[in-house]
């Protein structure tokens, strides 16, 4: 028997009871929409975290810091790797790997035009800043080659004030309220600027020098953290560095190297009595190098193989993990109602086709004799109860699609609040692709496991008894 | 003449509550290719049962059916379902017309099965409509015609598949006398033009005069065989 004959059979069959097969397909389609519905839901909680979660960094960035990874009872593992070039080396070679690039953080008063503030600087590989996924919304980014020039971060212009604004408020005539983040100064102005970077040195803090850096571009993103930061070629701050710990006694003076010492010795500074000779970090250590990652998978993948190798690292994809865990706990409870729905939907169509073979017990009797296989009433049936599902999978995902917009509609009010100004709200119900895909998948599977049994019992009918003269 | 059809020890007994009933006592019977043969008999003397194993619709509890030497008792179900559909057709009492479907697709049904293209069994469909004199009822539902009419469908559609052999359970029992005679005019005709085999069961020995051959049966177990031109 031909396919196309079937689906026509079967969809005219549907029809002779109109009010029973409406119903049946009322009841799939309530059953798809609550599915889609509840598992729009789960999808939508998943993305607004995960949006909210991108606004603070980029999910396939790594921070490999300096220090050493402790066990859960807070005890020392392994020995501090060190962060020089033969690390960015290793974790280069790493599979998933995009882009590494050391990076020595540092900072200090800058001065441009007539405005006064304060820069953290980053010396990065200027090579690699393509690479590592920042993108400049005002001139470019750092390159190859490139000297006393710096990236600044959007927000970074908020740290600077006027000269003349910082002298009325040291004499008391203003009060400082902070970076005012409502009234925000355009970071364009920056552009072309040349910064005056005043770097004092360590040991001596009446020496001082001057370093220029001229903005050749500002970076893209106001949320993330590196709309705070300033990014110069690693070779510059490499010279700042010098000159900051020119004559200081044990290397860098590194706050976080005095935590570590801390953190061996069991809470206390003690030096001297620890056992083991000092781990102090070399000067010319990185302060932590950044690593860039395919996709968030590999970021996990990734962090997981640097902490076995006795890497500090840092990403916010690790935080991304214990909040998927408990979306999908939430996904799974709701897509379990949803999937009640479907259930009684389905007992529906059982329903209805053990009535459609009861009613048509002659027919299929006449069919058998006339030539139908087994397969051929198998399939009839089948198909008709497919053919429920189908509809009822249509109508539904097509009331899904209304009901997620009335949802997303009235809670947009709700939703925006607390979010920054000039975010895009995100609804809370979202039908991607293929969940719309799925549901009418399943819907139609649902229908034809439903019609398994009915068809399987119009198969045993005996043609004998339905053919019997009356 | 070859046998066509050979029904050879066929026993058939049925469980009715507490009772054994022997339906076929030991059947034994040669048709041969192109013949028209009534089985006469009254309410329950096996004349129905027969036919349906013939048909291979039942499983005899012993004896067998061969069909030129292939046995269809021995038969696997789905096997069976193909040779109804290539080679029987059915003409039943109450003509078991799909209610659903028009003149047309109820012809053309059994060609359905077998996977015939839209076009090619409707179009045969109404040509042997159209031989039978249904021109005008084509696009009927079988609940818009009558009696005769129906019958006249039901005709059709044992005739659609050019099957070897017919069988025609009371093919006029519903049918008044003047619609009988239409009918079994017809039917003879048409089995004596394409030479196929004609197995009838019916109780009415008015309709005996048209077959080959008569067989009369009662309890199960042939009791006359009568040939053509002897009897009449």
């Amino acid at each position: 028997m031909n396919k196309l004959d079937i689906l026509k059979l079967a969809h005219r069959n549907l029809w002779r009871r109109k009010a029973r097969t409406i119903l049946t397909v009322v009841g799939v389609m309530i059953g798809t929409t609550a599915i889609v519905v509840m598992l729009s839901l789960g999808i939508g909680l998943k993305e607004s975290q995960r949006k909210s979660m991108e606004r603070w960094g980029d999910l396939n960035m790594i921070r490999v810091q300096q220090g050493i990874n402790f066990d859960r009872e807070g005890k020392p593992l392994g020995e501090a790797k060190k962060l020089d070039d033969a690390a960015v080396a290793e974790i280069k070679a790493i599979e998933g790997v995009v882009a590494v690039s050391p990076a020595y953080e540092s900072g200090g008063e800058a001065k441009f035009g007539r405005k006064r503030g304060h820069i953290q600087l980053i010396g990065i590989d200027p090579e690699e800043m393509v690479n590592l996924e920042f993108t400049a919304s005002l001139g470019r980014l750092l390159k190859a080659g490139d000297r006393n020039v710096m990236v600044v971060g959007s927000q970074v212009i908020n740290n600077f004030r006027d000269e003349a604004e910082i002298r009325k408020m040291q004499r008391g005539m203003m009060f400082y309220e902070g970076p005012r983040r409502l009234e925000r100064k355009d970071p364009g102005e920056m552009m072309d600027q040349r910064i005056a970077m005043e770097i004092r040195n360590n040991s001596n803090h009446e020496k001082k020098r001057i370093f220029n850096f001229q903005v050749v571009g500002v970076l893209e993103g106001e949320f993330k953290q590196h709309a705070y930061q300033a990014y110069a070629p690693i070779e510059d701050i490499k010279r700042m560095r010098k000159f900051m710990m020119e004559g200081t006694q044990n290397g860098g003076g590194d706050p976080r190297m005095m935590r570590e010492i801390a953190m061996k010795t069991g809470g206390e500074v003690r030096a001297t009595s620890s056992r083991r000779p000092m781990q102090g970090y070399d000067p010319d250590d990185y302060n932590f190098l950044l690593v860039r990652t395919e996709d968030v998978t590999k970021t996990r993948e990734v962090s997981d193989i640097l902490r076995e190798r006795g890497y500090n690292t840092y990403s916010i994809a690790d935080q991304l993990e214990g909040i998927e865990k408990t979306s999908r706990t939430i996904q799974a409870i709701l897509g379990g109602i949803g999937g009640i729905t479907l259930l009684v939907a389905a007992i529906g169509i059982t329903n209805t086709m053990i009535m459609s073979i009861y009613e048509r017990t002659k027919e299929i009797g006449i069919m058998k004799v006339i030539g139908a296989t087994f397969q051929d009433i198998h399939a009839m049936f089948l198909a008709e109860a497919g053919l429920i599902g189908l509809m009822g999978g249509t109508i539904g995902l097509g009331l899904s699609y209304l009901v997620s917009y009335i949802i997303n509609h009235f809670s947009r009010n709700f939703m925006s609040r607390g979010l920054p100004p000039g975010e895009e709200v995100m609804g809370i119900s979202l039908i991607p692709p293929y969940l719309a895909l799925f549901a009418m998948a399943f819907a139609v599977l649902i229908g034809v496991i439903a019609g398994l049994y009915p068809a399987n019992r119009a198969v045993r009918l005996s043609p004998i008894n339905a053919i019997r003269n009356e | 003449m070859a046998a066509f059809i050979e029904i050879k020890n066929l026993t058939k007994k049925y469980r009715l509550g507490q009772e054994i009933i022997t339906a076929l006592d030991n059947v034994n019977l040669s048709i041969a290719q192109g013949e028209f043969l009534c089985i006469l008999g009254t309410s329950g003397s096996g004349k129905t049962t027969l036919l349906h194993i013939m048909a291979g619709l039942e499983k005899p509890v012993r004896g067998e059916v061969l069909v030129k030497g292939v046995s269809l008792t021995k038969m696997k179900e789905k096997d069976m379902a193909y040779f109804r559909r290539k080679h029987m057709g059915f003409i039943f009492q109450s003509y078991n017309l799909i209610p659903t479907l028009t003149a047309v697709e109820n012809v053309a049904l059994p060609l359905i099965f077998d996977g015939v293209e839209k076009k090619e069994r409707e179009k045969r469909a109404r040509d042997l409509l159209i031989q039978l004199g249904l021109k005008e009822r084509l696009k009927n539902k079988p609940t818009e015609m009558s009696g005769g009419q129906q019958q006249r469908v039901s005709i059709a559609r044992a005739l659609v598949n050019n099957p070897k052999i017919i069988f025609a359970d009371e093919p006029t029992g519903n049918l008044d006398s003047k619609t009988t005679k239409e009918i079994m005019d017809i039917l003879y005709e048409r089995v004596k033009a394409s030479g196929v085999t004609l197995i009838m069961v019916t109780h009415d020995l008015d309709l005996a005069h048209y077959a080959d051959r008569v067989i009369h049966m009662v309890d199960g177990q042939i009791t006359k065989i009568v040939e053509k031109g002897v009897s009449a």
